[in-house]
């Protein structure tokens, strides 16, 4: 009965989220310089004639008020219906379709891959002294601090120029995920290993990881037992977030590798001025944060109880 | 000491951490690194031999040497100069991107953890929406309204971040608030505001501290990617973003070029955080 | 290996010599051969990777801009084309005529070509095409324009049209030779906007096959090819089976790509790579300058403080362009002091108005009445700084561009400009210009023949186009100029055409209304295994037609 009660609630956010998402991005769109109707006729400086702008115009509603307009829009939401691409020309939904996939599987396994190194280096340091602490400590730091641009950049001159290991843009294939992934993932895993060992080391300091090493259980223990679940709390709620941040870096690395996806398609569709299809990917982003949200709140419940009781 | 505390320490010790008040190396470091950083973002001009912003095309390229320290960017200016200079321009951005951010976050997060159901509902949902939009979405968005500039770009950083530390800061009220420490304060008959004081904004500040300043390295961090995407400071700026993307067209030929600016970010991402923890230890205990 | 030939009788000479050349490889005696001696081979798969935006469109009716013309070179074709002399050549049409009053073309096209989808080429099918570009529904900007003084069309027979104008048009060929005014099959036209964005037919060497969005347009090879344009190097089908034409936005990425073999060919090459693939063995270098106007900096003359001729006069002494070009660009670009691009055969340059000269500057400064300077050093007048502003698109001033104008902004300080540079996005940028919030810009032109001086510098182009967009950003408005460029727009003998040109030029240069930098830069690198590739000389959009793939 709780847990029903709690599935509608949750669905009635998520709901709620979407909605006011769609309202943000209308009127902010809205709000940036420049007219839609050239956007739609081949962009800023096409020399569209009077009678092309005002037949778009007329096609797309865009001289109706922005008040209609904006119920319009909601109107063909609520059917399902994400519109025709302004700069495109194609249907959103089917735009998306494309280029979803790509980018999912580039944020998925960017975020496994920061989660193992920064539970690696976090643990590494919790068991193996000072040395190896201050070392991860500065690895994990330099990460967080490292731009994915210049990451990118990097990666590709030593494993693609100059050792030739890997290819440098997308080739379909898996060898070519592997300098993207990486390039997300380290950043990521610099932010979270930070986050991580705090918990841990406060973990490891509370008074019943020091009663279970007064109990005689090894360090080894106390970490895998105690510290180890009480450092993925934090991970845990920072992982919708860090699905989030994958979609932002996701611009610049699909950029530099040269991959379809969300993130490219985001970058464009802002500077087209292309409402429908910012709509459709902050839409997407959107749905895909709260499911992720909804999983880390489960799985925020089975690691520490105490949550579930709020 | 006693045998808890003594037994604490030498955990902590193994966290890269020592005891509670001494200052170890890597803190003495740090300082001396922030103190470096702050006085070439007030006092340029003393540490730094060229003018940021002097060309001199001949000199294009020059890899460092005595003349130049850190070499020469493709107008031949000097790169040691332009990122002394750059640093009151790096930091503010970093540091105001993040007052902006936690600021807001402190707000929404302590709304959400200290109010009435309802209040926390509100924000709760308030967060997630702003959570939900990428943070790049949102500061393109507003980059392309406000167009480009060094108060958008920070507006825009600290905009994007702030639901990250409103979120943390939630949790962390929420979970102090339900713990044993706080419920018996409460049954001890402690006024909200005592319990508010004492315990939960000490516990909960905690890892914003971490956050925080983790997040002056991030901020600028993020402001170079904004600079990559063509949306940072106008040059000439001195600034490390904008120096560190413009300098990446000629990674290759010119490694010094993004490396200096780069390794002044991680500096300055390094040096706050050790001493963010550092201060952190000592408004805990 | 000989420059490309240029007409059937060159291309005769070149089989020969291919021929002979074969035959001695083949009788054993094959000294010090030279490349040549390798005849193409058929087949083969080529990457090509732009550095272009990826179109919205591959229709270059629609809109239509420069990545557009790129990839639609490899499937449609226009009526002429132009050699490398820049004299109009026969392509889909073999023959034309101007009536005596210059009010109308007659034009013959080739009567067996087909489009992919087997409609037949005919005077119809460019009937068609001509209406489409007219059409407001189609959304086409630099086709509608090109045919601003087309009236309409009649069929004369099977493969003949006459085009009628409202006026006479020196520039009508030229701009028929573009491959915004390529001929598309009528019937494909009559397909949704949607259908024919995604897969437009032509007549061309290749045709779309599949548009993989953000990734990749694959093309493949026409088999029943038959009309390559009069320079072409050889008949019938193309060498190449197919051709992967990828988007790689980054240009690093674009250069690791093509040094690991991943990619052929690749555009949009920045200067420092050109410079670094000197050294490499396996890749070589095409430069291709774009016709049309040259990179310049157009001097807003509409507003303070650039109304007064000293100021722009100062300005253009006050900055260094030379050692910025020679630092940034790393002798891959030539310093322009003309309007029109050097390929253009009509172009005129004025080197000696162009000097570094700052003296000079800080004295018609002073001339001009901004004699005080203010604590940073800039020059003020009336308690108002000397400041200009400067948008700079991202999407179209490459880094080097971008830190050349940072030099100038540099030297012009030392005199006494307080430049500011203001990076945006293509949008924002319009959106600057067609506010007027702009003292310098800079924006790259192209199109075939002088004819683009019209387009820049007529004080009809001060006018905004519906939607904010003018094109004569310098604001000159000069009725001698105006009647020069009418003139020249009508004038059909090319001596008198040349001369109108040149008087019109020199009031642009003498005026100081821009200052020219360099051509419009069109680099190309490729692995040294691809042979026979070359840029079409109308807008230097590469072509793949005679390109083959050596071992």
């Amino acid at each position: 009965m709780a847990a029903a009660r709690w599935l509608l609630f949750k669905a009635l956010g998520a709901v709620f989220v979407l909605w006011a998402v769609t309202t943000l991005i209308f009127f902010g769109i809205r709000m940036i310089p420049g007219d839609p109707a050239e956007a739609i006729l081949g962009g800023p400086g096409s020399q569209a004639s009077a009678e092309a702008l005002a037949q778009v115009r007329a096609d797309y509603g865009l001289d109706e008020p922005l008040l209609v307009q904006y119920f319009m829009q909601l109107g063909r939401l609520l059917q399902g219906d994400l519109g025709d691409s302004y700069s495109m020309q194609v249907p959103v939904s089917s735009l998306l379709a494309e280029q979803l996939p790509p980018t999912l599987v580039l944020a998925f396994l960017a975020l496994v891959l920061a989660w193992v190194v920064a539970l690696a280096l976090a643990s590494w340091s919790m068991l193996s002294g000072r040395g190896a602490a201050v070392i991860s400590s500065g690895l994990e730091i330099a990460g967080a601090a490292v731009p994915h641009f210049w990451l990118a950049t990097v990666l590709i001159v030593v494993f693609s120029v100059n050792l030739g290991w890997l290819p440098p843009v997308n080739t379909g294939g898996v060898d070519g995920l592997v300098l993207p992934v990486v390039t997300l993932a380290l950043p990521l895993a610099g932010f979270l290993g930070q986050v991580m060992r705090e918990s841990m080391l406060n973990a490891a300091t509370s008074p019943f990881a020091l009663s279970a090493r007064f109990r005689g259980e090894t360090e080894r223990g106390v970490l895998f037992r105690h510290s180890l679940r009480h450092a993925a709390i934090p991970g845990i709620a920072l992982s919708g977030w860090a699905f989030g941040s994958l979609i932002s870096g996701a611009v610049v690395v699909e950029t530099i590798f040269a991959r379809p996806g969300l993130g490219r398609t985001l970058l464009r569709a802002v500077t087209d001025r292309d409402i429908p299809l910012v709509t459709g990917v902050a839409l997407v982003a959107a749905l895909a944060y709260v499911v992720v949200m909804a999983l880390s709140d489960i799985a925020e419940r089975l690691a520490d109880p105490r949550v579930a009781k709020r | 000491m006693t045998l808890l505390d003594s037994t604490r320490s030498r955990i902590r010790n193994r966290g890269a951490h020592n005891g509670n008040r001494r200052v170890g190396a890597v803190e003495f470091i740090a300082a001396a690194v922030a103190l470096f950083l702050l006085a070439a973002a007030l006092f340029p001009s003393w540490l730094a031999p060229y003018q940021p912003l002097a060309i001199n095309p001949a000199d294009a390229f020059q890899a460092p040497s005595p003349d130049h320290w850190f070499g020469t960017d493709e107008s031949g200016r000097d790169i040691y100069s332009r990122v002394i200079f750059g640093a009151r321009e790096s930091l503010l951005i970093g540091a105001a991107a993040t007052a902006i951010g936690v600021g807001l976050a402190l707000v929404l997060g302590a709304l959400a953890g200290l109010g009435g159901r309802l209040l926390d509902f509100g924000v709760g949902r308030l967060l997630e929406v702003l959570f939900a939009l990428p943070g790049l979405l949102l500061a393109l968005v507003f980059i392309a309204i406000a167009g480009p500039g060094v108060v958008t770009t920070t507006v825009a950083v600290g905009l994007s971040t702030a639901p990250g530390y409103a979120r943390i800061i939630r949790g962390q009220i929420i979970q102090v608030r339900s713990s044993a420490m706080v419920e018996a304060a409460v049954v001890l008959g402690r006024s909200r505001a005592q319990v508010l004081r004492r315990h939960l904004l000490p516990n909960a500040l905690a890892p914003v501290f971490v956050i925080g300043t983790l997040g002056v390295g991030q901020a600028v961090v993020w402001a170079a990617s904004l600079s990559f995407l063509g949306l940072g400071e106008p040059p000439p700026a001195a600034e490390w973003g904008a120096m560190l993307s413009a300098g990446r067209t000629y990674l290759t030929t010119a490694w010094w070029m993004t490396f200096f600016p780069g390794l002044f970010i991680v500096l300055t991402a390094a040096a706050s955080t050790v001493l963010g923890r550092g201060l952190q230890r000592r408004a805990v205990s | 290996m000989p420059i490309l030939p240029r007409s059937l009788s060159a291309r005769f000479s070149t089989a020969v010599a291919a021929a002979a050349a074969t035959a001695l490889l083949a009788s054993g005696c094959s000294p010090a051969e030279p490349e040549t001696s390798q005849s193409p081979v058929s087949g083969g798969h080529l990457v090509y990777a732009t550095g272009d935006a990826e179109p919205t469109c591959l229709d270059p009716h629609v809109g239509g801009n420069y990545p557009q013309a790129l990839v639609s070179t490899q499937y449609l074709e226009p009526l002429v084309s132009l050699n490398k002399e820049g004299e109009i050549i026969p392509w889909l049409a073999t023959d034309w005529k101007e009536s005596k009053d210059g009010l109308s073309w007659t034009i013959t096209v080739r009567d067996d070509v087909h489009f992919t989808d087997g409609v037949k080429l005919n005077a119809k099918a460019v009937q068609a095409n001509i209406e489409h570009l007219k059409d407001p529904a189609t959304g086409s900007s630099t086709g509608y324009l090109a045919l601003e003084k087309v009236t309409g069309t009649e069929i004369v027979d099977e493969d003949t049209i006459r085009i009628n104008l409202s006026e006479p048009d020196s520039a009508l060929l030229e701009s028929l030779s573009q491959p915004w005014l390529a001929i598309q099959s009528p019937k494909a036209l009559k397909r949704s906007k949607e259908k024919n964005c995604q897969s437009p037919v032509g007549t061309g060497p290749f045709k779309v096959a599949d548009w993989d969005k953000q990734n990749s347009i694959t093309l493949v090879r026409n088999e029943d090819y038959n009309s390559p344009p009069a320079d072409a190097a050889h008949q019938g089908p193309a060498y190449l089976e197919k051709i992967t034409w990828r988007f790689i936005p980054d240009s690093a990425s674009r250069y690791a790509a093509l040094q690991s073999g991943e990619v052929d060919v690749i555009d949009n090459v920045q200067p420092d790579t050109i410079n670094a693939a000197r050294d490499n063995e396996s890749i070589e270098h095409l430069n291709a300058p774009r016709p049309g106007a040259s990179n310049r900096i157009e001097l807003n003359s509409g507003k303070p403080p650039f109304n007064d001729p000293l100021v722009r006069e100062a300005f253009v002494h006050s900055a260094n362009v030379n050692a910025a070009i020679s630092s940034l660009f790393f002798d891959t670009a030539e310093r322009s002091y003309s309007p029109l691009s050097s390929v253009e055969e009509l172009g005129y340059s004025a080197p000696d108005l162009f000097t570094y000269n700052p003296e000079k500057a800080n004295k018609l400064l002073d001339k001009a009445g901004w004699d005080q300077r203010d604590e940073q050093g800039y020059r003020v007048k009336n308690g108002k700084r000397l400041s200009l502003k400067f948008p700079v698109s991202t999407n179209q001033s490459i880094p080097a561009e971008i830190s050349l104008f940072e030099q100038i902004q540099a030297t012009a300080k030392k005199v006494g400009f307080d430049v500011n540079l203001e990076l945006m996005d293509l949008s924002s940028w319009y959106g600057a210009l067609a506010a007027n919030e702009y003292n310098l810009v800079s924006a790259p032109y192209t199109k075939v023949g002088p004819d683009v001086l019209r387009i820049l510098y007529h004080s009809d182009g001060i006018k905004p186009a519906p939607s904010g967009y003018f094109a004569n950003l310098s604001q000159l408005d000069d009725p001698k100029l105006d009647k020069l460029l009418t003139e020249a727009g009508r004038e059909t003998d090319p001596k008198r055409r040349a001369e109108l040109y040149e008087k019109a030029q020199k009031i642009i240069l003498n005026g100081y209304y821009i200052l020219p930098l360099y051509d419009q830069q069109n680099h190309f690198l490729h692995r040294s295994n691809v042979e026979g590739f070359r840029a079409l000389p109308t807008v230097s959009t590469p072509t793949f037609y005679d390109t083959w793939l050596s071992q």
